[in-house]
């Protein structure tokens, strides 16, 4: 027998109420997973498994009490609210913490395109033969040393949605992967890259082919790397860069709880100009099949569009309803989804041929980013640009600067967006950052 | 849903017996039982079978604002099946203990083999824990909530009232109580309970336009008492602000090779990344690692030598069983600048025809077990840290980390938080934003000092996306040459 999970919920947040909460609110995921690991033309691991999770968030009289649980048992959840109403009594209060007035979702979940059951109609038998013939065509290749391995994954599951503002609802939802790492090199001269795509069809997975050769450019071309002088040059970031890099780095200096709590370089500067005019960045979270496409967020706000950075100034944070409150302002989702930097109009070739001495940024390693200053420092790889051309491949050097002074110097974007991320963004050209090395 | 009468029993005593009533009657189920589902497993050919019982209570706790922000309870209940097959296996899990749905889980892990004969399962023996290394007194995640508010508060006004320019901190106590039981067709029977906490403050200070966090954390598989007789709340707090407020100060490191001197705070990072991980024996028999040939070989200058003990007292690494079952030690890596050992699991160590060494850890139910580190360490050298700081002309300190990372290939950073300046034996400004780069080939080889004293950080480490907790241990070390990446 199948539980009716967003009854469930609905119930959960019922009896929350019944036994003293003056604010409930339950989530509930139910998923089935499948993921193979495949290296050197052998299955390595096959996982295969469904689970089912539940969270609650109580408040009591502006007191909030969260928890969580893999065992559904009604004995484990009554216990759980029990503990929570308790809990909460200890806590202080907080006059920002309540849930959302309800508002309605006024678009099709349907219409979203967030499931497709096609990766389900694959048995696990040829999702193990992508994988074992993406590193087929990638092992041919007589540069490539060795494999990491090669993997196919894909997951599904239903997200159910209740609160006490008499919020409910749910959505289904998929996704797949498919991906390959590999070595190149010899001896203690190795360098590791690799590619992927991820989906939420398995229609929409690019071909093994174009990974397979993706994987094998990006690896060799690091073949007899070198570390290069101490110096300050132009950094042009190549799209997956962009977008990891400086998107991802940008994201967490524009997330709500960085913001009210002062730990960003970027609080306070909403209608400032903190970047280049050449940069627009926007949030989509309503493109149909997008991969990080959502309905609505973790307490029932529904998902909007919004302008993050209209031509260089700062239009909005990820806020989720606490940070909002906190700050006055309206909840626009916890944090990023579709975002995407609007591409320019130069081809990478383009942007390269403008620089006379600078590095393509290839890939990074570490951490290194500090919301709090916007300083970043991270070890590097790339090639090396001379008088417009990509000359010899770079490592072993750090590549250094300020998120603020980097985004400001972004003086070229192209027009070669990588489409398989969630953040998409272009070649950009950063006019200035340290490069550490010799 | 479950409706096991060990879960009653539980839930009339949510404190103290819930440990002995889930391990004393394994998780509800019957020896019988428990063999006909390894039966189930091995049914397919596969040539090891194993059930991963967990049961985890944890818990977070937030002190922000002059208010308690949030604070949170979490469960984990399910089981983890897998089945070896030569170099290969399947895993199953399932967060519903019905012998049907752990029966379902099984099927799938055993899909990986294929022969219509099944394997024996050995008949199963309770094998009791021989050490205990963890302290089981006051267990913080029994304990009430007030306790832990007075913990997190006075962490959060240390750090307060340490300076004016500190604006923001926050206050944070993470504590789990971890059940396991594993049963394996091997025939062992073995179950650990395992305590864990940390107290983390973060502040953050403001001068004008320039804003920093600092950080202070100590932990371990503790109890309450950790906190009054090793180190006080109020220490972590001043901690965090006096590294924030430090940080203020600071200038961009001068970027270039110099010599380095790490301090033994939280250097271990170091170790823990650039030799720890290349030293797990996954990337050995895969011959990812650029260890994975070296064994018997000198990997290092012969002053270092480099052990990971799972099995020093109440660290956050420690364990008394990995996530296999198998007893943990202390296993020697580098002895003397050479390679001696790599850390293993079950897998790994049959492939490579090791000995098992007990570094098989997962992070829950849910992950297959992999090599992993425990509390790995630098031993102690000669040197004064003193004496290292003096015997530089012009060089790099580095105080405080962000994290680190390698590739598989050896290639690592670590991004520095707090540094400071050498310039003629002396410490001479602070400097932040700066990362660390190097090979480990190459920097085993240029650590040339090795400190008298000893620190360990607390960490948790990450890879193939399971995050487990570690400890790192070093003393104060000077490596002759590295390159510092800082801003021109």
């Amino acid at each position: 027998m199948k539980t009716d999970y967003k009854k469930l919920a609905e119930q959960i947040v019922e009896k929350s109420i019944n036994k003293g909460a003056t604010e409930a609110q339950c989530s509930i995921y139910d998923g089935v997973r499948f993921s193979v690991d495949v290296r050197e033309g052998e299955v390595e691991q096959l996982i295969s498994a469904g689970s089912t999770s539940l969270s609650l968030k109580i408040i009591v009289d502006n007191k909030v009490a969260t928890a969580s649980t893999s065992d559904l048992s009604s004995k484990t959840i009554d216990e759980l609210i029990e503990n929570s109403i308790k809990k909460a009594k200890y806590l202080s209060k907080d006059e920002f913490a309540s849930l959302p007035e309800l508002e309605k979702i006024d678009f099709s979940i349907e219409k979203l395109k967030l499931y497709d059951d096609a990766a389900e109609k694959v048995s696990p038998a040829e999702k193990t033969k992508l994988a074992i013939e993406l590193e087929k065509i990638c092992s041919s290749n007589k540069q490539i040393t060795r494999s990491t391995g090669a993997g196919f994954s894909n997951s599904y599951g239903t997200t159910y949605l209740a609160n006490s503002k008499g919020f409910s609802n749910s959505y289904k939802s998929s996704s797949c992967y498919i991906g390959v790492g590999l070595q190149a090199g010899e001896g203690d001269n190795l360098y590791e890259d690799g590619y992927y795509d991820s989906a939420r069809s398995f229609k929409e997975l690019l071909s093994i082919d174009v990974i397979a050769k993706k994987a094998v450019d990006r690896t060799i071309r690091m073949i007899g790397a070198k570390k290069i002088q101490t110096q300050n040059v132009p950094i042009v970031l190549e799209p997956e860069m962009s977008a990891r890099m400086l998107l991802g780095f940008l994201v967490e200096c524009l997330s709500g709880s960085n913001i009210y709590m002062k730990r960003s370089f970027l609080a306070g500067k909403i209608g400032e100009k903190i970047s280049s005019d050449l940069v627009t960045l926007i949030d989509d979270p309503l493109i149909p099949g997008g991969r990080a496409s959502v309905p609505f967020d973790r307490d029932g706000v529904p998902a909007r569009h919004k302008t993050v950075i209209e031509k260089g100034v700062l239009k909005s944070y990820f806020l989720d309803n606490y940070s909002a409150k906190k700050l006055g302002m309206k909840p626009n989702g916890p944090g990023p989804t579709n975002l995407k930097l609007v591409p320019g109009k130069y081809s990478q070739d383009e942007i390269i041929r403008s620089v006379n001495k600078g590095l393509l940024l290839c890939s990074t390693i570490g951490q290194g980013t500090v919301p709090t200053s916007g300083d970043l420092s991270k070890g590097a790889y790339g090639i090396w640009i001379e008088n417009g051309y990509l000359t010899y491949p770079v490592n072993e050097v750090t590549i250094s600067g300020n998120l603020g002074t980097i985004l400001n110097n972004i003086t070229m974007v192209g027009n070669d967006p990588d489409p398989r991320s969630s953040f998409s963004a272009p070649t950009l050209l950063i006019s200035e950052m340290t490069i550490s090395g010799k | 849903m479950t409706s096991n009468l060990w879960l009653n029993e539980l839930l009339a005593n949510p404190t103290k017996a819930v440990g002995e009533t889930l391990l004393s009657n394994y998780f509800g189920f019957t020896k019988e039982q428990l063999k006909k589902l390894l039966e189930i497993g091995l049914s397919k050919g596969g040539e090891f079978a194993e059930l991963y019982f967990e049961y985890r209570i944890s818990n977070n706790l937030t002190y922000e604002e002059d208010i308690v922000k949030s604070a949170s309870e979490n469960i984990m209940l399910g089981v983890g099946t897998r089945v070896i097959k030569g170099n290969k296996f399947g895993y199953g899990y399932t967060s519903d203990l019905s012998f049907d749905k752990i029966k379902e889980a099984f099927i799938a892990a055993a899909s990986i083999a294929d022969s219509s004969n099944g394997n024996k399962v050995a008949n199963l023996n309770e094998k009791k824990i021989q050490n205990q290394f963890y302290s089981m007194q006051q267990p913080v995640s029994l304990a009430s909530l007030e306790p832990k508010i007075d913990l997190t508060r006075r962490g959060y006004h240390s750090a307060k009232s340490y300076d004016s320019k500190i604006t923001r901190v926050t206050s944070s106590i993470a504590d789990e109580m971890q059940y396991i039981l594993i049963v394996n067709s091997e025939g062992v029977i073995i179950s650990d309970v395992r305590p864990q906490v940390r107290l983390v403050v973060s502040a953050t200070a403001e001068d004008g336009n320039t804003r920093n966090t600092g950080r202070g954390n100590a932990g371990g598989r503790v109890g309450l008492d950790f906190y009054e007789k090793i180190i006080t709340p109020e220490q972590i707090g001043y901690q965090a602000a006096e590294e924030a407020v430090i940080l203020l100060k600071a200038k961009d490191a001068p970027p270039g090779e110099m010599q380095v001197v790490l301090s033994k705070d939280e250097s271990g990072v170091m170790i823990h990344e650039a030799v720890g991980h290349p030293l797990e024996a996954d990337g050995a028999w895969k011959k990812t690692s650029i260890m994975w040939d070296k064994l018997g070989q000198l990997v290092a200058n012969p002053i270092v030598t480099i052990y990971d003990d799972a099995t020093i007292r109440d660290l956050r690494g420690t364990l008394n069983i990995d996530d296999e079952g198998v007893e943990c030690d202390n296993v020697m890596l580098i002895e003397k600048g050479k390679l001696v050992g790599f850390l293993n699991d079950k897998l790994s160590a049959k492939i490579l025809k090791h000995k098992e060494n007990g570094h098989g850890r997962r992070q829950s139910y849910m992950h297959p077990p992999i090599p992993r580190m425990n509390n790995t360490v630098l031993a102690k050298g000669d040197s004064s840290p003193e004496e290292i700081i003096q015997s530089i002309k012009k060089g790099f300190y580095a105080v405080t980390y962000q994290g680190g990372m390698v590739s598989g290939t050896g290639k690592f950073t670590f991004s520095v938080n707090l540094g400071y300046m050498i310039e003629n034996g002396r410490l001479t400004y602070p400097v932040k934003n700066a990362t660390l780069i190097g090979t480990n080939i190459d920097i085993l080889k240029e650590i040339d000092m090795v400190g008298n004293d000893m620190g360990f950080f607390l960490g948790t480490c990450g890879k193939d996306g399971q995050s487990v907790p570690v400890t790192c241990g070093t003393p104060t070390l000077r490596i002759n040459r590295m390159t510092v990446g800082g801003v021109a």
